[in-house]
């Protein structure tokens, strides 16, 4: 039996909206093992984003647990989180979030810039061609196609060799074609780093390139996700 | 090698500005513009002080001076054949003001006169044309002593080089032009054009009489090595008289390092509250780029950046622009130095030289980058708490997340930049003084700006859509409204409370709102000239004035304490602005009633009775303060050696801005009957009668010194037009600062305005309907900035007048329709600057990129 990567138990997320709270996620229990690659498939509003973002720390849950890798996120601070976030993971947006004053290969290099790799922007090269971009590492954002900003922000998100990718709606922002481009270059990536791909999306041809899949609707889970 | 963080904060620092470079132009401009005017006065201020110490023994005129009302006495002249036997130069020189004529017109001029012996120069040169040696000059032809004489005369009174000149009774020859002297006696306002000549000839004017004013300077050149301090020591212990000031070079011309010190530091708190202005501007901009930074901050958190390596990165981004925009401001201070020179050049005893200080440049490049950074920590704190969940959001829109006030970073803050004007100001009042008025400017202006925006709201919807879109722009996420209603607001109240304030001085030296005020002083009139005076006046100015006794006296004793040199030097170092109550020479007169515009506040008038008992005098209420005397208290005079001693009766206060003839002591009827006196008069005529009245008299009167009160004020509203000159041109700098913080706004909500003006098009509103709803939102901020900065304005003109200046307050109501008018029309200008080119922008793409 393989080492579960992701081990989330009894997950409530509530915001407040218009004076009342939302209950976002009800009681979410999953667990994803070292290595799989797993989809969270739902209507839009179901909460597949907010599962995402929690599980990489970006907020605080209202009730229940979250370990990745081993450490409980819940009990950490917002820069012990930071840190945990550039130790372990790599996440990859629907709207890309290049940072637009960059260009492609200064936003590749970003991460390794933050814990300091000697090398950063070298490497960030080797990433743009290892995702077929090496000839557009000098364009800024604006100047690259959807497909190719997409591309830029998964080099950045395994830059650091994560060992766990989540992916909100990859492809959401991409037409047919260039998502499926992408999400080959998801998969080969995970593939050849060996790391874990959670993934988010409503599109079911792209769930079926998953190992699992978890239905999620209001917030709770269809199908047990509990490993 | 510096570590990680740092390596990544400094490159992100510059790929952030390196992108957004256009952001950071106000920012830039801000600083610069409050740096500028802090360079620019700090490097005039040094200027000044290091010619002051360069020059200061030729504009002492020698090591040592001594100064008297009366030719020197015989223990001071013992001194003096002592210092000289030791190998030191003197040179005497004697200064007064007297009457020029043009013998062949008969026009007549005030001037004043400088006697010079033949040791004169000691030190520097004087610069005549044509250039000759001075003794040469005075010396004359033709019978008649030399005199070099400012180009001024020669103008006024039609003369030339060559021509015969009457200088109070004597006949002297025009030798030259007088251009510089080293040592000329810096009263800012000259009383006329300056006239040299030979000592010796000076006794043929006629001038020197009982009563007249005269200045005598010795000036002493000490023998090489000698310590001017010794000397002056020496002089001290030997010259038993008190009223013989005795002076080092370097102690010399107090009044003089006193003025251009204080100039510098009411020009430096002018130039801080560029800065301060500027710091809004940087604020605003840092707060506006911070927003527009949110989607990147929380990727970055999302990378993994701690909250303090992102603050970390945008603070080094802030301290390089920082850098960058007090270097700029630095070079601009240097490069306007001609400019200020300029202005300041006829109160200068010396040339000036543009120079460089670099103490000054460091010291305002780092008051720049300090003020910047500080002013930018408040909006750059809000970077730590930004949730990196924003992501996660679909609109991370600016004005969707509204950050937790950094309250605890309020107070060092505020510590902060109140530590750096108090560097600024030099002195703890000075500073804590600006330090309170700014902040109570700041609060009043913020509290005015809110209510606009308040009462925006709360209005209920006008009809027009210019109005109603143009009140509602009012309220625009980002507060770009008390931004720029605040920093507007303090450069309009800086412009226009210099405007008021120049106003009302104005009003002060304008002769024509002076009712009470004389045409003329007539001072010197001998008494056996009394009948022939009065009959010419009362020919040529229709009535024949009364005749004031006046005698020179000093104070000899105050309540029997003899005023001594020892006592002189004490209260010299308790308050050196003030001695001269003590050293000075009074005028006195005798008086049975007390001038109408005098007003008793402490004691009574003297009856008959009272005044046949003994001697009584009358004081004005300041000087008795300083002297330490009150009613029952006397004081002994010393009128040319002899004592009166008269027990004050009472105190007045005075209205010197009346300009009618008033005095600080007038003694009981009898107490001066045995001094020596001369007389004085005034007359007031029509304009156009003055110089006829000044002629005739001076004809008739050679020794009568008429003293024209218009030409005398005009000379004083030149000086003080050539102030506020230096003191607008410092002020320019914060409305440019506060223009910056409007265009920055601007710039900060040019989006918004693009979507509201192409929806409001496709909706079917002209361009120009857009243009109006623009306009009322403009008019709306330049108006409220006029009203609370022109409020705010007549505020410190008042306290300034009221508490500084001692001069009656009159509202200028011109000045202030003008403040809010300006101020309402340029913001409305430097709006449709703004603007006026998104009107052009076609709807359709602008909509598709939403």
């Amino acid at each position: 039996m393989s080492f579960v990567i992701v081990q989330v138990r009894d997950l409530v997320m509530r915001l407040p909206s218009g004076g009342r709270a939302l209950t976002i996620l009800d009681g979410v229990t999953l667990g994803v093992s070292a290595g799989e690659v797993c989809a969270v498939t739902g209507p839009s509003g179901s909460g597949k984003s907010t599962l995402l973002g929690l599980i990489a720390g970006l907020d605080r849950p209202t009730a229940g647990s979250i370990e990745v890798a081993g450490v409980e996120l819940t009990r950490l601070g917002e820069d012990a989180l930071a840190r945990f976030r550039r130790e372990t993971l790599g996440y990859v947006f629907q709207s890309f979030h290049l940072i637009p004053s960059l260009t492609a290969a200064e936003n590749v290099a970003v991460p390794l810039e933050i814990v300091g790799v000697p090398d950063a922007p070298a490497r960030a090269r080797t990433l743009l061609a290892e995702v077929g971009l090496a000839a557009r590492a000098h364009h800024h954002p604006a100047q690259l196609s959807g497909g190719e900003q997409q591309r830029v922000a998964l080099a950045r998100a395994v830059a650091l060799g994560p060992r766990l990718l989540l992916a909100d709606e990859p492809t959401g922002n991409l037409d047919s074609a260039t998502g499926t481009q992408i999400i080959e270059l998801l998969l080969r990536l995970n593939r050849e780093r060996g790391s874990t791909l959670l993934l988010v999306t409503h599109d079911e041809a792209l769930a079926r390139h998953a190992g699992r899949v978890l239905r999620l609707r209001d917030g709770r889970l269809l199908n047990g996700g509990a490993r | 090698m510096i570590g990680t963080p740092a390596r990544f904060a400094l490159r992100m620092a510059w790929r952030e500005t390196r992108g957004a470079w256009r952001h950071f132009v106000a920012f830039f401009l801000c600083v610069a513009l409050g740096v500028a005017a802090l360079v620019s006065v700090g490097t005039l201020a040094a200027n000044l002080d290091a010619t002051l110490g360069r020059e200061a023994r030729a504009l002492t005129g020698g090591d040592l001076e001594l100064r008297s009302a009366q030719p020197l006495g015989a223990d001071a002249e013992r001194a003096l054949d002592g210092l000289r036997r030791e190998g030191a130069a003197t040179a005497v020189v004697s200064e007064l003001a007297g009457m020029a004529r043009n013998p062949a017109r008969g026009s007549s001029l005030l001037v004043e006169l400088k006697a010079v012996d033949a040791g004169y120069p000691l030190y520097g040169h004087v610069e005549t044309s044509p250039a000759a040696p001075l003794g040469v000059l005075l010396a004359g032809r033709a019978g008649a002593a030399g005199a070099l004489v400012a180009p001024e005369l020669l103008e006024r009174l039609g003369l030339g080089v060559g021509d015969a000149l009457l200088l109070g009774g004597g006949r002297f020859t025009i030798a030259g032009i007088l251009r510089r002297e080293p040592d000329r006696a810096t009263g800012f306002v000259t009383l006329g054009p300056r006239v040299l000549l030979a000592a010796p000839a000076l006794a043929t004017t006629g001038l020197l009489q009982t009563g007249s004013r005269v200045r005598y300077r010795t000036l002493v050149r000490l023998p090489e090595g000698a310590s001017p301090r010794a000397g002056l020591e020496r002089l001290a212990r030997l010259v038993a008289d008190p009223s013989v000031r005795v002076t080092a070079y370097d102690a010399a011309q107090p009044g003089l390092r006193r003025f251009f010190g204080q100039l510098a530091s009411y020009l430096g708190l002018v130039g801080l509250a560029s800065l301060l202005v500027g710091g809004i501007g940087v604020a605003a901009s840092v707060a506006t780029f911070v927003r527009r930074q949110l989607p990147t901050i929380a990727v970055l958190k999302c990378l993994g950046a701690s909250r303090r390596l992102l603050v970390l990165t945008y603070l080094v981004q802030m301290l390089g622009l920082a850098i960058a925009g007090s270097l700029a401001g630095a070079a601009a201070g240097v490069l306007v130095q001609p400019a200020l020179i300029r202005a300041l050049a006829p109160f200068a005893p010396f040339a000036l030289v543009p120079a460089l200080d670099g103490a000054t440049v460091v010291r305002g490049v780092l008051m720049g980058t300090l003020a910047a950074l500080l002013c930018a920590l408040w909006p750059l704190l809000a970077v730590a708490a930004v949730p990196p969940s924003l992501i996660l959001r679909s609109d991370v829109e600016a004005g969707g997340w509204q950050a937790r006030r950094p309250w605890a970073a309020a107070l060092p803050i505020v510590a902060g930049l109140a530590a750096l004007a108090l560097w600024q100001a030099g002195s703890p009042r000075l500073g804590a003084i600006f330090v309170g008025a700014s902040l109570a400017a700041l609060v009043l202006l913020a509290a005015l700006a809110r209510a606009v925006v308040a009462v925006a709201h709360r209005l209920p919807r006008p009809r027009g859509l210019a109005w109603r879109h143009g009140l509602a722009g009012l309220r625009r996420p980002g507060g770009h409204a008390a931004r720029v209603i605040v920093a507007l607001g303090l450069g309009v109240m800086l412009l226009v409370a210099i405007a008021l304030l120049e106003g009302n001085l104005g009003r002060q030296v304008a002769l024509e709102r002076k009712h009470e005020a004389p045409s003329f002083f007539f001072i010197d009139v001998q008494g056996d000239q009394r009948a022939a005076f009065g009959r010419l006046l009362a020919e040529r100015a229709g009535t024949a004035p009364p005749l004031t006794p006046v005698v020179r006296a000093r104070v000899g004793a105050i309540n029997g304490v003899p005023v001594t040199r020892e006592l002189i030097d004490r209260r010299t170092a308790q308050a050196p602005d003030k001695v001269w109550y003590l050293t000075r020479e009074y005028v006195l007169t005798q008086a049975e009633e007390p001038p109408s515009a005098n007003r008793i506040t402490r004691g009574r008038w003297w009856t008959r009775e009272d005044a046949t008992r003994r001697a009584r005098v009358s004081m004005e209420e300041e000087a008795a303060r300083y002297l330490g005397v009150d009613v029952g208290g006397t004081l002994t005079f010393d009128v040319q050696g002899v004592p009166v001693d008269a027990e004050v009766m009472s105190l007045r206060k005075v209205d010197w801005q009346s300009l009618s003839m008033n005095f600080f002591a007038i003694l009981s009827p009898g107490a001066l009957d045995a001094a020596p006196a001369t007389y004085i008069a005034t007359a007031r005529v029509p304009a156009a009668a003055e110089t006829g009245l000044q002629d005739s008299v001076v004809a008739a009167f050679p020794n009568v010194t008429a003293v024209p009160l218009r030409a005398v004020l005009e000379r004083v509203a030149r000086v003080l037009d050539q102030i506020a000159f230096a003191v607008r041109f410092m002020a320019l700098f914060s409305i440019a600062a506060g223009l910056t913080v409007m265009a920055g706004a601007l710039a900060a909500t040019r989006y918004q305005r693009l979507y509201e003006s192409v929806i409001l098009r496709t909706l079917g509103a002209t361009r120009g309907a857009v243009a109006r709803a623009f306009a009322v939102e403009y008019a709306c901020l330049g108006a409220a900035a006029g009203l609370g900065g022109t409020a705010l304005a007549a505020v410190l003109a008042w306290v300034v007048l009221r508490f500084v200046l001692d001069v009656p307050w009159a509202l200028e109501p011109d000045t202030l329709a003008w403040g809010v008018a300006g101020t309402t029309m340029l913001a409305l200008g430097v709006g449709f600057l703004g603007t006026f080119r998104l009107l052009g922008r076609k709807p359709l793409p602008v909509l598709r990129r939403e």
